[in-house]
């Protein structure tokens, strides 16, 4: 195991803003309209871009006639996927699949010959603004020669399957294999096995901002900028650098405020250096904003899992076996199909079972691409595991509860080496269920459930539990399990933190500027967090994987505490007494004998007196520093294993509903968690993270779906037919903290941006299952729509899963 | 592109500053208030009416921008996202309690549940959750699950009620 930094816990200096419910320090903006998304950049003589997508899910491209489009008045530029390659080299991929063994596709910024999805980039049409570029871009004539398209994972499995990548010899990215113990030999000796087929839909994140980038080309120092909708401006500076040919140092990449990414705006995506070329060779400023339907393009996480649980009689479950094969849709540079992987590897989840064979698939089709997602595929694990523990349980006549109790890994067996090679930290599962349904109140609920239905409306009681690693790194990828920030005291004594994570709009500066505000001993009033730009800010790798407080919190605060040390030196030299006399807070250095000195003061003495009392420091007042995670080991163990991640955040979910037998419709009753996300610097963050994973989750279980017509088109088009949840949809989540501490991170820090979706939506799930008892039928086919539901109550045969 | 001859001549008083506008059919409302005015804070996230981020008022009531056609408003009085806080520059009661409860996450749909707030508690000074559901389901939000917007909401109709 790694060595444990023992300063890591050390708690925080006085102040005490960590733990308490502070107000966001940069949510006054949005409220008057203040805050500066990427689409309100506006640049002198700025052009605008449209693309021209195809139609189609698989086609050759005979011919691109731009002619009709040049002749629109205004449009300065038109171009096709060919002529853009001659330009632009193929796009880095976030996660290569052949840094893992996998095989990978050369992604190019439009397609050129061939298109592999519906909505591929094919033309680019630039004009003086943006509505002549898409009326323009409508005059672009494509002929294509349609080929059969492979869209489902059975269609891509099939031995006679099309090629999606050409030249590839099937439609496999990577197979992996998750094996551990004598899974054959547990499931002879099993007094039962439980088989199921989980199916997971394709569904999305769909912030509300969509993307939008702006170029501007220097050619005074023959630079780039980009403002733009981007959680990891560093890294994409180094895919743009591949990408146009330039070096890094020349180009710069700035985020600004983000309206929502849910990993959707991880980079990899077509447009993004397609917008910056455009403005190289226009020499103008170029912007591109993402329609709705654009952005419906971008999926992710559907999955057909295979699972067999082997129990003893006593309801012990002895061994699992899962195929699985997700439907990653076409190639693509960003990180999406990832997800499939870390589904594996998170498998079996908090259960204890040791006797494991799980083996991922993660195949192309031609549907569009994925790009990351909230959960990562951590949530399909859950639902996954969650929805089949539950048939077993109907099946073996358990009570879902109890049957997890069971198997849960108990609270004293941490840290714990999972039989995938994780290094679960820290957790206490079982008492966390028992939190969850005290909290929603299920004694009373299972009490109204057996009066029976009332009008035809039945109700459900569901229960399931999500473990969600967070914080991850994988070697020799730009996801990196360390950051750095560094902070600076300005004269005036006032405290700027510049830190190489960014935010979607969580609120993660607030809390970073709590923990500096606590180690540096000042109001949290004299900070400002800037993030975002690569100019500025240390090299740092942005927002994913719930990772922004525990590295960028973590490396703030060890560069808090230098520059906190520098300023007692200071401070006890001007009131000539030792540093150990000090006390600082609030503010102020107090020497204990009446004499006291201002956080101002002490700054300018350092800035203005290095030849006295200064000169016992280095100047300027300002630090950096990294945290690295010590508990992510990336040297494979004797079995190949490695451990990505520093913190194992967890939760349960309680979830009931109503199922009305007439139409169909689930009603969501009540919603209940308790969440384990380590030390909570800030309640107010953490339960506005936690809620906002939930509604996904409910969204996911219930509405949300992207569906395709069987040649491949994409009829998921707006916001009239993507049915996310609005306020009347969201019951009241009752939300208890469960916290255990990482002994690994900073203060014990556990990731709190992804737990939730998947928990949410299997609870959800299970809840409806459990109505539908009294229909002898259960669905394990997402998502539940009134239509799926009204099927499987009336027995068309329609709704799958068990019956 | 367009006949410039169909263009219309509107009066409208944005946030009490008075705009004589010539405008083009087509042109939304969003477009004109964002592109012509400058007044980003009024949001574009769907185009089709239904998320809510582009909410202005209309002589005094909520609307989507988006799907308003600026040449059918020949006079009117808008407000916008800017014009919510008082001249002093001091934030409005709704305004402070959305701050103040955590209710945005990324902001992004701050015109849509400010302005539904205000118009609910104009008329509701003392809503219930399901009437202030009801008042924010034109809008949506894909970060905070509505609790804190819900809770916001709260917030701000007890501090209008204290207030006279």
């Amino acid at each position: 195991m790694a060595d444990r930094d023992p300063a890591l816990a050390e708690a925080p200096a006085p102040g005490g803003y960590v733990g308490r419910a502070v107000r966001t320090l940069e949510g006054r903006a949005p409220i008057v309209g203040a805050a500066r998304y990427s689409n309100d950049f506006r640049f002198p003589g700025q052009l605008h871009a449209a693309i021209v997508r195809s139609p189609h899910a698989r086609a050759r491209i005979l011919k691109v006639d731009l002619s009709g489009a040049r002749k629109v008045a205004g449009v300065v530029l038109a171009m096709d996927g060919r002529e853009v390659a001659t330009h632009l080299g193929p796009i880095p991929h976030y996660i290569d699949p052949a840094t893992f063994g996998g095989k990978s596709a050369e992604v190019r910024t439009m397609a050129v010959d061939h298109v592999w999805c519906h909505g591929q980039p094919v033309a680019v049409v630039v004009a003086e603004d943006r509505r002549t570029a898409r009326w323009a871009a409508a005059k672009v004539q494509v002929a294509y020669e349609v080929e059969p398209a492979v869209l489902s994972v059975e269609d891509a499995i099939a031995p006679d399957a099309p090629r999606v990548v050409p030249g590839w010899d099937d439609n496999v990215i990577m197979a992996v294999p998750f094996r551990n113990g004598d899974p054959d030999a547990a499931f002879a000796r099993a007094d039962h096995v439980v088989a199921t087929t989980v199916r997971i839909h394709r569904f999305s994140t769909q912030p509300i901002e969509t993307r939008c980038y702006n170029a501007v080309w220097e050619e005074e120092t023959e630079s780039l900028t980009l403002y733009g909708t981007a959680q990891n401006p560093h890294p994409l500076r180094h895919v743009l650098s591949k990408v146009l040919g330039m070096p890094e140092g020349r180009i710069r990449v700035h985020a600004p405020a983000i309206g929502g990414a849910f990993g959707m705006k991880m980079h990899g995506h077509p447009e993004e250096s397609l917008v910056c070329l455009l403005a190289k060779l226009l020499r103008r400023p170029v912007k591109w904003v993402e329609t709705r339907e654009e952005c419906l393009l971008i999926g992710a996480r559907e999955q057909v899992h295979h699972l067999e649980l082997a129990f003893s009689r006593q309801g012990d479950l002895l061994a699992l076996r899962d195929r699985f094969f997700a439907n990653t849709g076409a190639p693509s540079a960003c990180p999406g199909w990832g997800m499939a992987f870390l589904t594996g590897l998170t498998m079996p989840g908090p259960y204890r079972v040791r006797d494991i064979d799980v083996t991922m698939t993660a195949l192309v089709t031609n549907k569009p691409s994925w790009n990351a997602a909230r959960g990562y595929g951590k949530e399909a694990t859950a639902l996954a595991l969650e929805l089949a523990l539950d048939e077993a349980a109907r099946q073996l006549g358990f009570d879902p509860a109890e049957l997890r109790l069971r198997n849960f890994i108990p609270a004293d067996a941490f840290p714990y080496a999972s039989p995938t090679g994780l290094q679960y930290d820290s957790g206490d599962y079982a008492g966390a269920v028992r939190k969850a349904m005290e909290a929603i109140g299920w004694d009373g609920w299972r009490a109204r459930q057996a009066e029976g239905p009332k009008d035809g409306r039945y109700l459900g009681l569901g229960i399931a539990y999500e473990l969600t690693p967070e914080g991850g790194a994988l070697p020799g990828t730009m996801v990196a399990g360390y950051d750095s920030s560094t902070v600076r005291v300005a004269p005036d004594g006032s405290v700027r933190v510049l830190t190489g994570v960014t935010t979607p709009g969580t609120g993660n500066p607030t809390g970073i500027a709590q923990i500096v505000a606590d180690e540096l001993g000042c109001p949290i009033e004299w900070i400002s967090v800037v993030q975002g730009d690569t100019t500025t800010c240390p090299y740092g790798f942005g927002n994913y994987s719930g990772r922004s407080t525990i590295v960028g919190g973590g490396s703030a605060a060890l560069a808090a505490r230098a520059v906190r040390e520098q300023m007692l030196k200071v401070a006890a030299a001007m009131l000539g007494v030792g540093v150990q006399a000090l006390r600082l807070s609030n503010g102020v250095f107090d020497s204990g004998d009446g004499r006291t000195l201002s956080f101002a003061e002490v700054a300018y003495a350092a800035y203005t007196r290095a030849y006295d009392v200064a000169s016992c420091i280095t100047p300027p007042l300002e630090a950096q520093a990294t945290f690295r995670p010590p508990s992510i080991r990336h040297s494979p163990d004797a079995d190949g294993r490695i451990n990505p991640y520093p913190s194992y955040s967890n939760a349960a979910y309680a979830a009931v509903v109503e199922v009305d037998s007439e139409t169909g419709q689930v009603k969501l009753l009540g919603l209940a968690a308790a969440h384990d996300c380590g030390r909570v610097i800030n309640p107010l963050l953490v339960e506005g993270q936690a809620c906002g994973a939930i509604a996904f989750g409910v969204g996911g279980a219930l509405m949300e779906e992207i569906r395709f017509d069987d040649a491949g088109h994409q009829l998921t088009r707006s916001f009239m037919d993507y049915v996310m949840p609005r306020a009347e949809d969201m019951p009241g989540v009752t939300m208890v903290h469960h916290d255990s501490p990482n002994p690994d991170t900073y203060m014990g820090l556990k990731g709190a941006g992804e737990a939730g979706v998947g928990g949410s939506a299997a609870a959800v799930v299970n809840a409806v299952n459990d109505a539908l008892k009294p229909f002898g039928v259960a669905i394990h086919d997402l998502p539940l729509t009134p239509a799926r539901v009204w099927a499987a109550i009336h027995g068309s045969g329609a709704a799958g899963g068990a019956a | 592109m367009d006949d410039l001859a169909q263009s219309v001549l509107v009066q409208w008083r944005v946030n009490g500053v008075l705009h004589e506008l010539d405008v083009l059919p087509g042109q939304s409302l969003m477009d004109v208030l964002r592109d012509a005015l400058r007044l980003t804070g009024t949001h574009m996230g769907c185009m089709t009416g239904h998320c809510g981020a582009c909410t202005v008022m209309i002589d005094g009531r909520i609307a989507k921008s988006c799907i308003a056609q600026a040449a059918t408003l020949p006079r009117a009085e808008i407000r916008t996202i800017e014009g919510l806080m008082g001249p002093d520059g001091r934030l409005s009661p709704v305004q402070q309690a959305f701050w103040d409860e955590a209710g945005f996450q990324c902001g992004y749909c701050a015109p849509g549940m400010l302005f539904s707030a205000i118009e609910l508690l104009s008329e509701t000074p003392d809503p219930t959750d399901a009437e202030i559901d009801s008042a924010l389901a034109g809008s949506l939000c894909r970060c905070t699950g509505y609790q804190s917007l819900r809770r916001a909401v709260r917030a701000a109709a007890r501090a209008l009620r204290e207030t006279p």
